[in-house]
């Protein structure tokens, strides 16, 4: 009997949906739309998103919108929430806790350093946490080691390998080193400018440590998609990296 | 009596780099581009693959991947994969480039065919010296263009201008192309990254569009531009005459980078222009003989 090869998952955990300023510059304006993500994204053989909202000075309407999109296009997109632990303190709590069991989040991204209130929500919760300490690899130690020993239970997935295009190269090194030395830190292979350190990233760590991820639609997504095949990963690892350990990470959805 | 030049031997490559080697070598080396297209008569129609900015050889720092090694065994495995035929390769980071320059025409040598060498040089730590080693360089060790990260001086642009070959220059500023371009007119000058590396900052990105319309000899190479839509926008805004393909081997992946130009779809003779005869064109104005 001839049994067909399924194609695995493959899931985008790191893109955006919705109005701020963009991660990347905080001078320029966007909102992005979601068909932009799903044109590029079909052609780069992805099946769902992770949407983010980009940067804004408060979360509230940003999630909100994040999760109306979500309902609108089931099945394609997975919400994340976002926040500001210094700007939004005092009320992460309440608003994480109805953004992940009222409105269907999965995660959350920490606009700045996380704090004990923005973890002690997340533990609660069950969430990831997804945190890119921008700068040079000094301030991934920096701003890591501590959050990631002292919150154990919690998950942390680091951006882009440390660093955004590549723009500081030995911050890959670093987060390759972190990823290994904790168990709950992970890394995203989003927006990677070298891609000799994704393969670096493969080649050290176990493939349950790397998830895939594009940044569409800031950058084509059909860039990552290449990068992922070119990492030529055995079928078992690629169905990790490409959604499994994703999956893993967020767990059951919440009951909304 | 056969004239040899000496090159600084370095762990690249399957084997030790000879210590000296014949100027009929250096020589045989300086038809590489010859060779490469003599070897499309199987297929006539085709135009070659280039990839314009590629670092190789050793270096002595130790203290960034730019300053340590480029290995073109690892570059010609990569190339393979992604169908490119040749490129262009220049030393990474050095005070002074003359062991440099001479190690890239060893690296072109040891493997014919594959690899068009240009020169490097520091317009400061290098000053009044640069005109005679540039010339040698192209003359009798077979180079054919020149890498800047600095400003190049009226020095380097003259010689540059009396060689007939082109400068890849990857500015601090897009801006500083401004006054080049204007006093160089019959120079061809390619802007390396599209302005800005790694997308650093995606205003250069539009700055550099912008002096390309300005400039009939200032290019744009795709290298490193991780921001594609200023890719695009280039192609759309500029035409594909005034693009060409790079990668910045070994530091970035020549793979991906192809890949950003491939994913364009665009029609053949437009993606060939971009992908080499552009680059093809520029080198075939060499004009500096040889020794």
């Amino acid at each position: 009997m001839k049994t067909e090869s399924r194609k695995p998952l493959v899931i985008d955990c790191h893109a955006y949906a919705g109005s701020g300023k963009t991660w990347a510059d905080p001078a320029r304006d966007v909102n992005y739309e979601a068909a932009e993500i799903f044109e590029r994204g079909t052609a780069a053989g992805i099946d769902r998103h992770c949407v983010m909202p980009p940067r804004n000075d408060t979360y509230r309407e940003a999630n909100r919108q994040i999760a109306s999109l979500c309902e609108q296009h089931a099945g394609r997109l997975i919400g994340f929430a976002a926040h500001s632990p210094r700007r939004e303190a005092g009320s992460l709590r309440r608003m994480l806790v109805e953004e992940v069991r009222s409105m269907g989040l999965r995660a959350v991204r920490s606009d700045g350093p996380p704090n004990r209130e923005l973890l002690d929500a997340v533990v609660e919760l069950g969430i990831p946490v997804i945190y890119y300490p921008s700068g040079n690899w000094q301030q991934l130690g920096r701003y890591i080691h501590m959050p990631a020993t002292a919150y154990p239970k919690v998950n942390f997935i680091i951006p882009h390998l440390g660093q955004y295009h590549s723009l500081s190269w030995a911050a890959h090194p670093e987060a390759i080193d972190l990823a290994r030395r904790y168990g709950n830190v992970y890394l995203d292979m989003s927006g990677v400018g070298s891609f000799k350190y994704a393969e670096m990233a493969v080649r050290e760590l176990p493939p349950d440590k790397i998830l895939f991820g594009t940044c569409a639609p800031e950058l084509d997504p059909r860039v990552d998609g290449e990068a992922l095949r070119l990492l030529k990963l055995p079928p078992a690892a690629f169905a990790k990296v490409a959604s499994q350990n994703l999956l893993r990470l967020l767990g059951k959805p919440p009951r909304v | 009596m056969t004239d040899t030049i000496r090159v600084a031997a370095g762990p690249i490559g399957p084997k030790s780099m000879p210590e000296s080697f014949s100027r009929r070598d250096f020589l045989a080396s300086a038809g590489a581009v010859v060779a490469v297209t003599a070897s499309r008569a199987a297929d006539p129609g085709r135009v070659p693959v280039i990839d314009c900015h590629t670092h190789a050889g050793t270096g002595t720092d130790l203290t960034a991947p730019w300053t340590t090694i480029a290995d073109p065994q690892e570059i010609i495995r990569r190339h393979k994969e992604a169908g490119i035929d040749q490129a262009c390769i220049f030393p990474i980071t050095h005070d002074t480039f003359e062991e440099a320059n001479r190690e890239i025409a060893e690296i072109v040598r040891r493997y014919p065919g594959h690899f068009i060498g240009y020169a490097k040089h520091d317009p400061v730590t290098e000053k009044g010296r640069i005109r005679a080693m540039l010339l040698r360089e192209c003359r009798e060790m077979g180079l054919r263009g020149l890498k800047l990260h600095v400003k190049p001086t009226p020095e380097v642009l003259d010689t540059v201008a009396e060689l007939g070959i082109p400068i890849i220059w990857h500015p601090g500023r897009v801006a500083m192309f401004d006054d080049v371009a204007k006093a160089y007119p019959t120079v061809d000058l390619i802007m390396a990254h599209l302005g800005s590396d790694l997308s650093n900052d995606w205003r250069e990105h539009l700055a550099a569009i912008d002096l390309a319309r300005r400039y009939p000899n200032v290019y744009l190479d795709t290298g490193a531009c991780v921001f594609t839509r200023y890719l695009e926008q280039a192609i759309k805004e500029l035409g594909p005459g005034k693009i060409v393909y790079g990668s910045d081997e070994p530091e970035v992946d020549c793979r991906l980078e192809i890949f950003k130009v491939r994913i364009l779809k665009l029609p053949k003779e437009q993606e060939e222009m971009i992908l080499g005869g552009n680059i093809q064109r520029l080198l075939g104005k060499y004009k500096g003989g040889a020794a």
